[in-house]
């Protein structure tokens, strides 16, 4: 204290209370003039003892007696000191610059809020709000608030900065001497306390250890405060270090929001504790629920890629009647082996130089898979012709059941041939000379060299035994063939022309018939022909009437020709003219009237408007419908021991009839063996699973049948190129050899895989199928 | 697609779907992830041809020397057009993609998938919300502004510093005088429970798959005994666990009773093993989202898990009718459906009935008011979402929420009888993530609560779908991210720990939200149900229709 004569400064003048606006200028004034020791007679003013910047370095001192209003020695400087010689209201030291202010009693709430420099000492306790929003600049010493008993609610809000220290002696609340909820918001600071507390921010605060540095300041500065508020006598009762405690603010780092217990204990402390082993429905369900990765392999893919090799029949296997695997010819070919291609053909057909070589529209060729992307097919003719070298191979031995097969045309000797195969004698009943029927007897000679022909029916005539009839079959003749064979087989094609009833019918020359005397160089045409019925027969006509000198050859139809193919384009190119619809009304001389009146003129007239079977040998107990034998699915007839097939049943293509015979074959095998019979259980695949882009899609032509075989797309039947094995992403995929040398296959190792589908989708051949994995439930 | 073979009306090229998947072919590794997670399979390697034609000098060209053609191979990832397999947008091949170079794009203009999704006359179904991308942009409850902000007028408080009472009431709260009465002549008064004001609504075990939604049961029941927060849930109409139904988190949870009435009897079975009441009981009549329209759980998906909580053999449908079959009058039903519902709990447990938002609700709040009983009234808006429905219910049926629900408030408030029957509303709220300010937007508005699901499975569980008709197939088992399969090769890509860890998340940060808006309201002693001073809209026919300030 100076020892300078007070100053003395009422609140009160004349009675009344002077405003803190006129308190404030006096107390401004006197510093100014020279005064250093203030006393303050308070009335309720505001801010007293604040600002006092005017002393320069020299120290004030203001003593308060009365009753301070709020906010005491706020904006106070360094060289002030306050002392309120009883209790303050609230806002004690509110953004202090440094003051120091001794409060003699109580202070009220928001002690030092704001503070930035200085000290407070409260001789009592303190209300709410007490030490918030204190800064510690690091230009200055920090702020300092000494509590000798308790602070209130909400203490150290937002305390940035500054030392507070709380003795609680005599505090207001025995049981809690920092109030409710201290320290919210904290981010600078440190906080002595001495007694019990309620809790403070966890989040932002933080006990730690006094270290001995820490306790020599505070028994220092104990002391100073002791000494300032005349406790002295408290030193030793309040000095005892393990009653002391110390909370500071986090660091930024160490803030921890609300801490939570971690969801695994939790879950296991609390809710499977509950609940039971398995949580929620442990007891309802054994499925493990583990949080499983979004790729996954074996049992959790859900989708799993199948090696389906030959599991489905390829288009052009699935389009040939016949049922020839062409592909597969085409694959033992690209592996080299000619000659099991070649002779591969002859399980099918006994014609495969004749059928696939020449006389077919081969429609193996038109259902490839190649002409979904426009791209040429290949050139199966090519491959057809090779067979002409095709060796028998060997026989079983007989079986001791016989069947008859009546007519040695291609159905006749397909059925025969197969059922021969399978072990049993086949005998064909035929009125022709030679065998093979409306190939060997009608087909123009352009269509097919003879040789070939005759080597192919060679080939037959050598396993199979041939009854040459010398008249048509009777009744009683197929009742007694009936009896002597096990089976008996219709193949007798259809040989009865057609003819329109019209005046001078006579004059006309059935096309089947015209063609097996030509063939013969039996007949001669003249120069104008007219061929009623513009099929494919009727062209075969044409082409034959042009060889035998023909020079004007018309075909009229009904409708627009059915004819296509080879046949039509042999007639185009020999100059016969299709016209229709013309209406035939008769046959004259000159040539064919039609209804309009015209008349074509023509030397020779040839119908051509089809055939139907002739069956006057059939006993009434077999069926017929408009002419043809009537069968069911299995080319079985309504007499179950006789079978039917080719132009008797329905008219087709030679591939066709040879189909029915290799088909029906099969079936009587089966019955023999007493099973049930069986069709070919594969279905055709689906050609969107090959990929044609591996391919050159300019290739229109093919030089060589192995040239063929490269440009396959193999569908559906493994080409062994490896793709598979080196896209798959995981390794998944190997080749393994199939136990007892029969060949390879592709494996997956399910550990690996993970279900892209990749090799389905790089397979050249569709081999690989992506299926849904088999349910977990 | 091929380049060349027939077309049929639903050929569809890449430029026609809804979604294109973008893939980079020089930053792809043919991984085969993205093809392997795809879940409608559209993804699949394709063989591309490459063709170069390579011409040197002219003056080197002559008929001997001519330019070369040369073909090479490349493998990439493409998409499926056939419209069963249309990439719906999910994005999970991005997610799994190591190099970043596959994405699904939305298409620029409309797409012509959507006249081609009824293949044998079956109208398009789907699940999740609506598809309204403009009202995604900013829907309504969006558009409200909290103008109400008290600084000196009101007790300035702080939302970080002030402690908040948020807890709303559910249950009959009648005045005290009726109160007394009831209880002098009856010996009973309506039960009420205290509960946070953000309930999660109605989602099935079934619709929902087991790791989800013990995921959110776990969540909820860390909220009450880990915070303090008295979150509920409802069960959503598929029945509850036994186990659940006989553990003390019972209490957390609000039964759904609906047409189907799956899992009830289970429910009735475990009734003497009860060790708690549940929160309350709910009786379902409509669901905003596809409202007067039934469900049906496909047979495929009534595995024997499902089968066994909802009481019904495994491998059979589930029709849940559009009405419950014993309802023929307003009076009637709704009565008899809550007394029944009370009995069950010797009167313990509130029963509400939750209607989809309608232009009759009114009809029934006035129903309910007359009716002591009655626990709350629950209006579904038509931004609800659902595991299933017909496009066309979802997109066109249904009445918005906040009109809705203002209405009603506004009747109760006519009658005196505000905040005696608390209104539940729900439907959309957050649906474009504002789940705080829409939420406290309806309660300024009058709800004493708020119920969401589909933010749930947004925040909880990642649901990637989106009012653009992205993903939106909970309907068919196929959920990317496990929410709404039954299949465990697909749920367990989602781990119950973690969805309850993020409904504890979501909670939380909703609870700073909330406060952040009633905070500057100077609200912190009870929920400011109601409160619609402190609103206004910048539209004025909105502001005119909801009675609040229009502002510009």
């Amino acid at each position: 204290m100076e020892s300078q004569q007070s100053l003395r400064i009422s609140g009160l003048q004349e009675e009344r209370r002077i405003e803190s606006r006129i308190l404030e200028e006096r107390i401004q004034q006197a510093v100014e003039q020279g005064s250093r020791n203030l006393e303050i007679e308070a009335f309720g003013q505001h801010g007293i003892g604040g600002r006092l910047w005017k002393a320069g370095e020299e120290p004030v001192h203001v003593k308060i007696v009365g009753s301070p209003g709020q906010r005491v020695g706020s904006m106070g400087f360094a060289n002030t000191t306050i002392e309120v010689m009883g209790p303050a209201s609230d806002d004690v030291g509110w953004l202090n610059g440094g003051a120091k202010i001794i409060v003699h009693g109580n202070a009220g709430n928001g002690t030092c809020n704001a503070m930035a420099q200085g000290k407070v000492y409260v001789a009592g306790s303190i209300g709410a709000r007490g030490m918030t929003m204190t800064k510690h600049n690091p230009r200055f010493d920090p702020p300092e608030l000494w509590v000798l008993g308790s602070v209130g609610d909400y203490f150290a809000e937002f305390m940035a900065g500054g030392v507070a220290v709380v003795f609680g002696h005599m505090p207001q609340d025995s049981h809690n001497v920092l109030g409710y909820r201290p320290c919210v918001g904290m981010v600078g600071g440190r906080i002595y306390f001495r007694g019990p507390h309620k809790g403070f921010s966890q989040a932002d605060a933080k006990q730690v250890a006094i270290s001995q540095e820490d306790w020599d300041w505070l028994n220092i500065n104990t002391e100073k405060f002791l000494e300032s508020i005349g406790r002295l006598d408290l030193l030793e009762a309040l000095s005892v270090r393990e009653e002391w405690q110390l909370l500071v603010a986090r660091g930024p780092m160490e803030k921890v929001g609300r801490t939570r217990p971690a969801m695994h204990e939790f879950r296991r402390n609390v809710w499977d504790a509950e609940l039971g082993k398995g949580g929620l429905i442990g007891d309802l369900t054994d499925v493990d629920r583990s949080p499983i990765p979004l790729i996954t392999t074996g049992e959790l893919r859900r989708w799993v890629p199948v090696w389906e090799n030959e599991k489905y029949a390829a288009p052009c296997e699935a389009s040939c009647p016949t049922g020839i695997p062409v592909n597969e010819r085409w694959r033992l070919i690209r592996e080299g082996r000619m000659d099991e291609a070649v002779n591969l053909a002859l399980a099918y057909t006994p014609f495969p130089a004749s059928i696939c070589g020449y006389l077919c529209p081969n429609l193996c060729m038109q259902g490839c898979t190649r002409t979904s992307a426009d791209m040429v097919t290949l050139d199966l003719p090519q491959l057809g012709k090779t067979s002409i070298s095709a060796k028998l191979p060997p026989l079983p031995p007989l079986s001791g059941r016989r069947i008859a097969v009546i007519g040695g045309g291609p159905s006749g000797l397909s059925i025969a041939w197969q059922l021969r195969r399978l072990g049993h004698e086949a005998v064909i009943y035929d009125m022709g000379k030679a065998l093979g029927g409306k190939i060997t007897s009608q087909i123009p000679k352009s269509r097919i060299p003879d040789e070939v022909i005759q080597t192919e029916v060679g080939r037959i005539q050598e396993v199979i035994p041939h009854v040459h009839l010398q008249q048509k079959l009777n009744r009683s003749e197929f009742e007694q063939l009936k009896a002597d064979f096990d089976f008996v087989v219709i193949a007798v094609g259809a040989q009865k022309p057609r003819v329109i009833p019209m005046p001078g019918q006579e004059r006309l020359i059935p096309a089947l018939e015209f063609l097996q005397e030509s063939k013969a160089d039996e007949i001669s045409v003249g120069k104008r022909v007219v061929i009623i019925g513009a099929g494919n027969v009727g062209c075969d006509a044409a082409t034959e009437a042009h060889r035998l000198g023909a020079e004007d050859i018309t075909l009229v139809d009904i409708q627009p020709p059915a004819s296509f193919g080879k046949e039509r384009e042999e007639a185009e190119a020999v100059g016969a003219k299709f016209r229709y619809p013309c209406f035939s009304k008769a046959v004259t001389e000159e040539g064919l009237e039609l209804t309009s009146g015209e008349v074509i003129p023509a030397d020779t007239v040839i119908i051509s408007i089809g055939d139907t079977p002739d069956l006057e040998f059939l006993p009434e107990n077999i069926a017929t419908e408009r002419g043809f034998i009537k069968v069911n699915d299995l080319h079985q007839t309504t007499d179950p021991r006789v079978f039917a097939v080719g132009d008797a049943v329905r008219l087709g293509l030679l591939t066709e009839a040879v189909g029915a015979g290799r088909k029906t074959a099969q079936i009587i095998a089966d019955m023999i063996a007493g099973k049930r019979p069986t069709g070919d259980a594969r279905q055709m695949f689906d050609h969107h699973r090959v990929k044609l882009e591996y391919f050159d899609p300019r290739r229109l032509t093919f030089d060589s049948v192995q040239n063929c075989a490269s440009q396959c797309s193999s569908c559906g039947s493994c080409r062994d190129c490896g793709i598979c094995e080196a896209m798959c992403p995981q390794g998944a995929i190997s080749r393994q050899e199939v136990h007892g040398g029969k060949g390879f296959e592709m494996v997956v190792n399910p550990e690996r895989c993970i279900g892209c589908g990749f090799c389905a989708g790089a397979c050249p051949c569709g081999v690989w199928d992506l299926v849904e994995n088999e349910s977990l439930d | 697609m091929l380049s060349n073979g027939f077309i049929t009306p639903s050929s569809l090229s890449v430029k026609d779907l809804p979604w294109q998947i973008r893939w980079e072919k020089d930053k792809c590794t043919l991984c085969g992830r993205c093809a392997a997670v795809c879940p409608v399979h559209t993804l699949e390697l394709g063989v591309f041809r490459k063709r170069m034609v390579s011409t040197p000098d002219l003056s080197h060209l002559t008929p001997a020397n001519p330019p070369a053609t040369v073909y090479q191979t490349y493998h990439g990832v493409r998409q499926k057009t056939d419209p069963a397999y249309a990439c719906v947008g999910c994005a999970t091949c991005s997610l799994v993609c190591p190099n970043d170079c596959i994405m699904p794009f939305r298409t620029d203009e409309a797409d012509k998938f959507r006249f081609h999704l009824n293949r044998g006359g079956q109208a398009r179904n789907r699940g999740g919300r609506r598809n309204a991308p403009d009202a995604a942009q900013g829907g309504l409850l969006d558009q409200i502004k909290f103008t109400r902000i008290s600084m000196l007028t009101d007790p300035a408080l702080d939302a970080g510093r002030h402690e908040f009472e948020l807890r709303s009431l559910l249950g009959r709260i009648l005045p005290p005088e009726e109160s007394l009465k009831l209880f002098h002549e009856q010996g009973w008064t309506p039960p009420v429970r205290e509960i946070y004001p953000l309930l999660i609504g109605g989602m099935s075990f079934g619709a929902l798959s087991p790791n989800m939604w013990e995921g959110i049961q776990m969540g909820v029941s860390y909220l009450n005994e880990e915070m303090g927060m008295p979150v509920r849930i409802c069960t959503g109409e598929g029945g509850c666990p036994p186990r659940l139904l006989r553990s003390r988190f019972l209490k957390y949870v609000i039964l759904q009773i609906a047409s189907g009435y799956f899992g009830w009897d289970e429910i009735i079975h475990s009734l003497p093993h009860m060790k708690e009441d549940p929160c309350a009981v709910e009786i379902k009549y409509g669901q905003g989202a596809k409202p007067g329209d039934g469900g049906l759980l496909m047979w495929y998906k009534v595995n024997k898990l499902i089968a066994a909580i909802r009481g019904v053999p495994a491998g059979v449908s589930l029709p849940s009718p559009p009405t419950h079959q014993t309802k023929y009058s307003i009076e009637e039903a709704v009565a008899k459906m809550i007394q029944s519902m009370y009995m069950a709990w010797g009167f313990r447990v509130p029963v509400f009935p939750k209607i989809s938002g309608t232009s009759t609700a009114l009809a029934v709040l006035n129903n309910l008011t007359r009716n002591p009983y009655a626990g709350a009234l629950a209006i579904d808006g038509e931004d609800g979402g659902t595991g299933a429905a017909y496009a066309v219910s979802m997109d066109h049926m249904g009445h918005p929420i906040a009109s809705n629900l203002r209405d009603c408030y506004l009747n109760l408030v006519k009658l005196g009888r505000q905040n005696e029957i608390p209104l539940i509303a729900g439907g959309g709220v957050g649906k474009n993530g504002k789940l705080a300010a829409n939420a406290a937007a309806l309660i300024m508005l009058g709800a004493s609560v708020v119920q969401t699901g589909k933010y749930i499975m947004q925040a909880a569980a990642g649901c990637v779908g989106s009012e653009a008709d992205r993903c939106n197939i909970c309907n068919i088992g196929l959920c990317p991210k496990g929410i709404t399969s039954q299949d465990s090769r697909i749920y367990r890509r989602l781990d119950p720990e973690k969805v309850a860890e993020r409904v504890v998340d979501v909670y939380l940060s909703f609870d700073t939200e909330l406060k952040k808006i009633v905070a500057p309201l100077g609200r912190s002693t009870s929920l400011p149900i109601g409160m619609s001073d402190a609103l206004a809209i910048n539209d004025k026919s909105a502001a005119e229709r909801l009675h609040i300030d229009y502002v510009v």
